[in-house]
Order: C-alpha cells, then sequence, then structure tokens
C-alpha cells in the first residue's frame, strides 16, 4: 500500500502542531500534506493533494468542519475535531462518524488511527452515505430561523431592535410601523413579508394590517359587533382583531 | 382598591342564571303556597316564574349594556330593572295563566301591587346570592392570577441564576483554552504559563464574583482583560483589542457579569466566523446622568434572524430589572462593519 496523506485543519495554531505532535507518535508513517487554519483553505489543501484523511476542526472561519465535509462529500475520510458541543457528539455517536474530542488524549487517538488503517486496508467506500445522514440530522435540530431583530433608521444609523421588544407592528403602505415601549419607527419590508418572518409562536397576525406581540397583550374583549378588542401592555391604545382572525383568542 | 366588577355576558353564565333562577322560583311557589298566599300552586308556580325570570332577564339585559357598573351605577340599574322586570313578568303570568291583565289592576290593585312587593324582596335575596357568587369567583380568579404571576418571577430568577452560571463556566471555551494550554506547554512554556495563569485569574474573579451583587467598573475590566488575553493567544494576529477606561471610572459601583457577555458576544458572533479577524474596543465615558459603555467590534455584524443566544438577552432582562428601566442597551450596526453595544447606565 502506498503513503497515507492527512490533512489537519484548525483556527487555533497551537491545537495544529499539538495534533500534529500527537499524530507522528502514533502513526509515524503518516505523512501530513498540509495544515489549514480556516475551511476555505481546508477545501483547497484537500482538492490540491487528495489526502486520504482529513482532520477537521468543527468551528472554523469561514467555512466549518462541517460545511467543509459537506463539500467534499465522500472523497476522504473524514474525523472531526471538537473541544465541545453536545449537539455535534450525540450526532457523531448516532452515525458513527469518527471525531476527536480537544484536548486529543493518546489513547482515543490510538484507536481513531487503529480504526482508520483498517478502513484503508480493506478499501472500504468512504463515508458518504453517513455524511449525508449527519448532515440532515445536524441541519435538523438547527430547526427554523425565525427574525430576531429589525433594523431600523435612527439618526444618521441603523439600530437593531430585537423582536422581544416590538409591542406590534402596522402596515403603511410600502412600509410597516414598528411600535415599542419608546416609540415608534419604520422599516422598508411590507407587513406581509414579516409575518412570514416572524416567529408564529410569539407574533400574531389580527388584522390584515397588524402583528401584535402576544407578550404585550394585557386583555381581550369583544365589542357589540363581535370584533375583538386588544388592550396592551405599554401602550394606551387599542387594537382591533378582525374576525377572520378571532379563532386565536377561541380558549380564551 | 378594587376594580369595579366586571360581569361578562357569554352564553354559558346567561343559561345558568335562568336555570338557577327558575330553581329558586319554584321554592318560591311552594312556600308561597304553604303559606296560603295566592291562588294554588299552579297559578302561583306561574306568576313566580314569570316575574321571577323576567327580573333576571332584565338584570342580564342590563349587564349586557353596562358592562363594568360603578357602585351607585349598580344600584341604579337593579332599582330600574327589578320593578321593571316584576311588572313585565305579571303582566306575562296573566297571560299565561288567563287571567285579564287589566282586571287585575282595575278590580284588585292590592294584589297587583303584593306581587311587586314579594318579587323585589325575593329578587332582591336572589340577585344578593348571584352578586356574593360573582364576587367569589373573581377573588378566586384574581388570587389565582397573582400565584400565576408571582411562581413565574420565581422561576425567571432561579433559571437566570443557573443560566448565568452556566454561562462564566461554558464548556466549549474552558475545554478549548485548556487544550490551548497543553498544547504550548510543549511548544512554548512560557506562553502556556501565561494563558493557565489568565484562565485562573478569568475563572477566579468571575466564580467569585456571582455571590457579590455588585462590584466595581475596575474589576470587571481586569475580568473582561483576562478574558480577551486568553482569546488573543487562541486566536493570534487575527485579534486585536482596547481597553479604554478613564481612572475616576473604575471606582464606579458595576452589577457583575454585565460586560463580560457583550464581549463574548462580539468574539464569538462577530470575530471568530471571520477570517481575517479584527478589533474589539471596550470603552467607557460619561455620559448625561450616568455614564456609557461601549462595546464594538469590526466583526461580521448582527444578521436579523442571528440568535444572539443568552447573551444580549440576558444582559437586557438583568439591565431592566437592575435599574427599573432607566438604563438603556442599544444596537447599531458599526462602521465599516460589525456591531456596536452601548449600554447607558444612571448614577443612582
Amino acid at each position: 500500500m502506498n503513503e497515507v496523506k492527512a490533512v489537519i485543519a484548525d483556527d487555533e495554531a497551537p491545537l495544529r502542531q499539538f495534533l500534529r505532535a500527537r499524530l507522528s507518535e502514533v502513526w509515524p508513517e503518516l505523512v501530513i500534506c498540509g495544515e489549514a487554519k480556516n475551511g476555505k483553505d481546508a477545501l483547497d489543501l484537500i482538492e490540491r493533494h487528495r489526502p486520504q484523511i482529513a482532520f477537521l476542526d468543527i468551528k472554523m472561519p469561514g467555512l466549518t468542519g462541517m460545511d467543509v465535509a459537506g463539500k467534499i462529500a465522500g472523497s476522504c475520510r473524514i474525523v472531526f475535531v471538537t473541544a465541545y458541543d453536545d449537539f455535534a457528539v450525540e450526532a457523531f455517536e448516532k452515525e458513527a462518524v469518527d471525531y476527536l474530542l480537544k484536548p486529543v488524549s493518546r489513547e482515543r487517538l490510538e484507536k481513531t488511527v487503529k480504526r482508520l488503517r483498517e478502513e484503508l486496508e480493506s478499501g472500504e467506500s468512504v463515508q458518504a452515505e453517513i455524511l449525508q445522514r449527519l448532515m440532515t440530522r445536524l441541519s435538523e435540530e438547527e430547526g427554523s430561523r425565525h427574525l430576531q431583530y429589525i433594523r431600523v433608521q435612527h439618526g444618521d444609523g441603523v439600530r437593531l431592535v430585537p423582536v422581544d421588544d416590538v409591542i406590534y407592528f402596522k402596515a403603511e403602505d410600502k412600509y410597516t410601523a414598528v411600535m415599542t415601549r419608546e416609540g415608534e419607527s419604520l422599516v422598508r419590508k411590507p407587513i406581509k413579508e414579516l409575518a412570514e418572518e416572524l416567529d408564529p409562536e410569539k407574533f400574531w397576525q389580527i388584522h390584515r394590517g397588524v402583528i401584535v406581540n402576544v407578550r404585550s397583550i394585557a386583555r381581550v374583549s369583544r365589542s357589540l359587533t363581535g370584533k375583538g378588542v386588544v388592550k396592551l401592555k405599554d401602550r394606551s391604545e387599542t387594537l382591533t382583531v378582525s374576525s377572520r382572525y378571532m379563532h386565536l383568542f377561541k380558549q380564551m | 382598591m378594587k376594580p369595579p366588577m366586571e360581569f361578562r355576558l357569554d352564553k354559558k353564565r346567561f343559561l345558568t342564571s335562568l336555570a338557577l333562577t327558575a330553581v329558586f322560583n319554584t321554592i318560591i311557589a311552594l312556600f308561597l303556597t304553604h303559606l296560603g298566599f295566592g291562588g294554588g300552586l299552579y297559578i302561583n308556580f306561574i306568576f313566580s316564574q314569570s316575574i321571577g325570570l323576567c327580573m333576571c332577564a332584565f338584570i342580564l339585559a342590563g349587564h349586557y349594556f353596562v358592562k363594568r357598573p360603578s357602585i351607585p351605577g349598580h344600584a341604579l340599574l337593579l332599582l330600574v330593572a327589578m320593578p321593571a322586570g316584576a311588572a313585565v313578568g305579571a303582566f306575562v303570568g296573566a297571560q299565561i295563566a288567563g287571567f285579564s291583565f287589566s282586571e287585575i289592576l282595575r278590580g284588585r290593585p292590592a294584589f297587583f301591587i303584593q306581587m311587586l312587593f314579594i318579587g323585589i324582596l325575593f329578587g332582591t335575596m336572589i340577585t344578593y346570592f348571584f352578586f356574593s357568587r360573582e364576587r367569589i369567583s373573581q377573588t378566586e380568579a384574581q388570587l389565582q392570577d397573582e400565584q400565576i404571576k408571582r411562581l413565574t418571577l420565581e422561576k425567571k430568577t432561579l433559571e437566570t441564576h443557573l443560566k448565568l452560571l452556566q454561562a462564566q463556566i461554558e464548556p466549549h471555551f474552558l475545554f478549548n483554552t485548556l487544550s490551548n494550554v497543553l498544547s504550548l506547554l510543549e511548544s512554548d512554556p512560557n506562553k502556556g504559563k501565561a494563558m493557565l495563569t489568565d484562565l485562573t485569574r478569568y475563572l477566579r474573579s468571575s466564580l467569585s464574583r456571582t455571590r457579590e451583587k455588585m462590584t466595581t467598573l475596575g474589576q470587571e475590566m481586569d475580568l473582561v482583560r483576562a478574558y480577551l488575553d486568553i482569546y488573543k493567544v487562541r486566536m493570534g494576529e487575527r485579534l486585536t483589542y482596547a481597553i479604554e477606561v478613564p481612572d475616576r471610572l473604575r471606582e464606579m459601583p458595576f452589577p457583575p457579569m454585565l460586560i463580560q457577555p457583550l464581549v463574548e458576544n462580539a468574539v464569538k458572533h462577530g470575530l471568530e466566523h471571520k477570517v481575517e479577524g479584527g478589533q474589539i474596543l471596550v470603552k467607557a465615558a460619561d455620559h448625561a446622568n450616568g455614564y456609557r459603555l461601549i462595546v464594538a467590534d469590526t466583526g461580521s455584524g448582527l444578521f436579523e434572524d442571528s440568535v444572539s443566544g443568552f447573551g444580549l438577552a440576558n444582559v437586557r432582562e438583568r439591565l431592566e430589572a437592575l435599574y427599573d428601566g432607566k438604563a438603556r442597551l442599544i444596537l447599531e450596526d458599526n462602521h465599516p462593519s460589525g456591531l456596536k453595544v452601548t449600554m447607558e447606565i444612571p448614577h443612582e
């Protein structure tokens, strides 16, 4: 069998040196053909040298170790290296992906190296499928992302208002008024777009042009005409719930 | 002072009130027949039901229009609704029983007056019964609300405390730093020792600080410096930082672990993702009726869907609680890139 090549990727230099030193003790014949200090460099190195093994740190600037693994899909064996990450480690365990915990211990590294050598000798195909499953698992757990901050113009700068501080949104033509305890500002985004981006658990559309923060609702009562009237905690005005959205308050 | 009682009129309340009134009416009819009043059980039953139900309907109708009557308003409502209900009820009763209402009025006005009187007497008793029932249930609901509020607050305090503890000894930070120390002890022992000293300093001050309510701005800045020094070793030339705090502000009392999360946020969400890294500036300056703390980074900035995690949200919550809403946390885009967080702290 010809020489086995590997690359090491970690943004922290001392940690690359440390892993390299441990590997030279445990697997002296292994050729480290390059060290990368970020995800993009790692990708370049892997494409240039075509190593059989890549040791990838998960948290790297640019592209993470996961991103790199996704891009090289199956062209080499991957060993993830991480300091601590409940989330990923659980996924690694479930999908039987190789991983090392920092600081890398000699015993653990020996075990990993033994497994890698066996796999290389038996010519087992690379874990493309496993990686695919791992990615799906991790992306599922990340879940969908909702809007957390709203960019509003303030004086000559731009401020970021946490959506939790917003009491309600009101449509105003192509803009939307953002109402907070401190006042009112405009965002250049139609309310329809906001409705799709906000967490539906925290923000309810109660009218064609109004989305309210559920936490800011003090009480809801029913007017004579059957429409709902929302009283707010930190603002004096009331909001009307159109009959289309009254079902939101049914259990109340 | 208690808020005026609210009478919510829904279908359920409407029907239970009428049903209960019907039960009372039956008892009244039996009672009057037993005394020998009126014209036998059948007639008494018809009159007491129609008078009682009409009065009840009139009062409910009153509540439908006046949701939160004041006490005199409520008395006035009853004063109108009860006699009117009784009179209409007597008329309806006469129709059902087959009497001529006009004959009763003309021939036996005393009987009519008696009916009204008895109706209003029992009506008052029954209204009082409903009133106390409502009051009790509202008081109970209020107590329950207060209890829920108190428990939520307690839970929140506990949660914050726990998260604060976790935030200080963030495992990823700890293990990564220890790995670095371990590597440096081989390649550059002096640097390794320096890093271990920084880590010890950081852990000691952040851990001992948890139990204290207040520390000084200077002490917090020392903590921040130790934290940034550790990152400086780990990130190398990718991180540069400056801390600018005038000496006189160093003595200012300051809550623990309020500025560190902002710095942590700048490193983790701002610089760590950026290949070329960047700078962090921590600055304190006088401002209006207090002072102002700024943590600015040249990192990747805050995206609209960035989950800032525990850091910023917690700082905001604690500022709110500690300064009773008088402190402010402002998030701005930094120029040309990154995030600038400003904390405005009032003098106490």
